[in-house]
């Protein structure tokens, strides 16, 4: 990894300064401990809706469907402290290793953290669902000495409809992580989770909720391979001024533009302060038009990141409605190019990523709105890791247009990740740990 | 501010006209005029008079989440009041049209807050809350950006711009939603999907082909501007076709 020497100033959702003089290093997703953290305890948590269990169970609800004839009716919530315990037992490796299950809701939820060594021993993350799913079913098996021909049933409950559904569909047994096989390539997996999900981790708060998808983004791409040598200078500084509002850029621009801004509003300002900052100079000047120049395409490009995001939090603020997000990623860049003569966000690739967004997030190919979107899809993926962080903006500040609402696909992950420091306040503690 | 804001390169009539519907700061011609009412119909989204239909409860009603952004930026009217959301929808002709796809979205994206705007080959959409829409969508229909027989309101069928005008210089309509009356007037009979209106709107006279030429936003070789005299225009689109080619392979200037 390179060494740098360049510094940025790290500042909370609310415009105050966090941590000033931060290499940019220092936010890298292999240097952050709380990156570090956030990447660990998405692989190592699992849900357990122990609650959800019990209510599927007592009307043959599994998998994603309704089997008549195999409902069991068992008091699992009576029972849940005997059957914690066995999990825990089960999944634990040695004793005082890091495994540690939490309760929600009235212990409703149990969000179960599989110790590190399952995940060390094994080839992918699968370990920590499979060893979850496979010890939950077994407790409630035992607790409630359940016969082979019903065993199958509590199965179902907890794995859903896997194995004959390749993931398991419809499981109460949940990761924030897809499987492997739902990743469109190499490296995928931190980019495989849905905007609302993430939406619902950071307790819908617009600028937390984009370093949180910002983070795993960039850590995907990390993972990708898309981030050496000097492309991950391009990275960090893009996922720095983008995703945690370095030089509190981000908020400077919505602040200048809430009111009565607009999205062109937001590119005039941006290129005032790229001026300002140097970043861009006047070149050529033709008949009537200055083009631009950059020296630096790599600053430019976080600049035209930060811009975006902003133009989102803008325009998708004034209508608090988030289906305006893929047009804004689309607009923001092209008017920002025909301010300046230099190509905007990822040099193209976010217009082209929101020209096919627009159309898949507007049901007029099939349903489907912004926040069942993740930057795995065939449609998303194409933008390094600078489109999603602005649906996730988007959709927080979405006031209840949506049919796919954050609350209706995602709540399960409010109500557990969203309690915990690392996920719901990112900008925080990366700016803790840098 | 430092900068003088620039809206989109180029030396020709059309590249100003574009510069000045994009200019939130120069205030569009206003051409004709059409009430309130005649907008609600040929939306057709609510019959005029009702009460504006809520996709949510009004934001002072919902406990908005505590999000520092929030306080930031203002909601519009419709977004405040919970409205649904809304379209317009433009065909404009390819000769001399004042309008265009892109030059909509470009415009509206500076002069209007909380939109979703879409552009495609031949029209073009623009989303946001009900009550924003109406407001807008008399802006659009009443200034220089519209024009009775080479601009079409249509939410549905909207094929036509690209065909030759009709006799009557209209723009070619499957669904003939607007007419020419023998006043000379444009009416709309049916609103923007095709649904016949109980009664007809007139949305004024035909502009003539001298005010079309020196308001249009459309380069067209043979009706109009040529593009590929406007060398400014030229150089800037291969200027960012290569510079998007080189910083994507590598972001480096040496």
């Amino acid at each position: 990894m390179a060494k740098y020497t360049e510094t940025i100033d790290l500042y909370s959702d609310d415009g105050k300064l966090l941590k000033s003089g931060v290499t940019l290093d220092r936010v890298s997703p292999l240097v952050n401990p709380a990156t570090g953290k956030i990447i660990d305890l998405t692989k190592r948590t699992i849900n357990v809706n122990l609650g959800g269990i019990q209510d599927a169970l007592k009307v043959g609800k599994l998998g994603k469907g309704k089997i008549k004839g195999r409902e069991l009716d068992l008091p699992i919530m009576e029972n849940k402290d005997a059957i914690v315990a066995k999990i825990k037992e089960m999944i634990q490796v040695e004793e005082g290793d890091d495994t540690e299950i939490m309760e929600f809701n009235g212990g409703k939820l149990q969000l179960v953290k599989v110790p590190s060594k399952r995940l060390i021993n094994a080839s992918t993350y699968d370990a920590a669902i499979t060893s979850v799913a496979a010890a939950t079913t077994f407790a409630i098996v035992d607790q409630f000495d359940i016969d082979a021909f019903n065993a199958s049933t509590v199965k179902a409950a907890c794995w859903g409809s896997y194995p004959h559904t390749q993931d398991l569909e419809g499981a109460l047994v949940t990761s924030i992580l897809t499987i492997p096989q739902n990743n469109e390539g190499i490296g995928y997996a931190l980019r495989n989770i849905p905007v609302n999900h993430t939406v619902m981790m950071t307790n819908r708060n617009a600028l937390q909720g984009a370093a949180l998808a910002s983070t795993l983004e960039t850590a995907g791409i990390f993972e990708m391979g898309s981030a050496v040598g000097p492309f991950e200078r391009a990275m960090l500084l893009a996922y720095a001024y983008q995703g945690l509002n370095a030089n509190n850029m981000v908020y400077d621009l919505v602040k200048a533009n809430g009111q009565t801004g607009t999205i062109g509003t937001v590119v005039q300002s941006l290129v005032e302060r790229a001026i300002e900052d140097k970043v861009i100079v006047p070149g050529k000047k033709g008949g009537y038009f200055q083009f631009y120049d950059t020296k630096d395409p790599m600053l430019w490009n976080a600049y035209a990141a930060a811009g975006t995001m902003a133009a989102t939090i803008v325009n998708c603020g004034a209508g608090r409605f988030a289906q305006a997000v893929s047009a804004t990623l689309l607009y923001f860049n092209d008017l920002l190019e025909h301010e300046t003569g230099l190509p905007s966000t990822d040099y193209g690739r976010v217009m082209g990523t929101a020209v096919g967004f627009s159309f898949f997030s507007h049901s007029i190919y099939g349903g489907g709105g912004p926040g069942i979107f993740n930057g795995n899809h065939v449609v998303t993926r194409h933008a390094n890791g600078v489109a999603i962080p602005c649906v996730v903006a988007a959709a927080a500040l979405d006031a209840g247009t949506q049919m796919f609402s954050p609350e209706s696909t995602s709540k399960i992950y409010a109500d557990t990740y969203g309690k915990i420091d690392v996920f719901n306040k990112p900008i925080n503690q990366i700016a803790n740990g840098a | 501010m430092a900068y003088k804001p620039q809206y989109g390169p180029g030396t020709s009539i059309v590249a100003a006209n574009r510069r000045k519907q994009m200019n939130p700061g120069q205030k569009l011609e206003k051409v004709r005029s059409v009430t309130d009412e005649d907008i609600v119909l040929i939306l057709g989204h609510r019959a005029p008079g009702s009460a504006y239909p809520s996709a949510h409860p009004p934001l002072a009603e919902q406990q908005e989440p505590e999000c520092p952004m929030r306080k930031l930026v203002k909601p519009t009217e419709g977004a405040r009041a919970g409205d649904r959301v809304r379209y317009i929808q433009f065909a404009d002709s390819m000769f001399n049209a004042p309008s265009q796809p892109y030059q909509r979205t470009y415009t509206e994206c500076y002069r209007f807050r909380g939109i979703d705007p879409g552009t495609l080959s031949g029209r073009q959409i623009v989303e946001c809350r009900e009550r924003d829409l109406e407001k807008y969508a008399k802006d659009l229909i009443e200034t220089e950006m519209f024009d009775p027989a080479l601009v079409g309101i249509r939410g549905a069928t909207v094929h036509g711009h690209s065909l030759r005008l009709a006799e009557d210089g209209m723009m070619f309509d499957m669904l003939q939603r607007n007419v020419l009356g023998e006043d000379g007037v444009v009416k709309y009979v049916k609103n923007q999907i095709g649904e016949p209106l109980d009664r007809a709107v007139a949305v004024g006279k035909p502009m003539d082909q001298n005010w079309l030429k020196a308001h249009t936003t459309i380069f067209h070789s043979l009706v109009g501007t040529s593009y590929r005299n406007d060398t400014e225009y030229v150089e800037y689109v291969q200027r960012i076709h290569s510079l998007r080619t080189k910083y994507g392979f590598m972001p480096k200037e040496e």
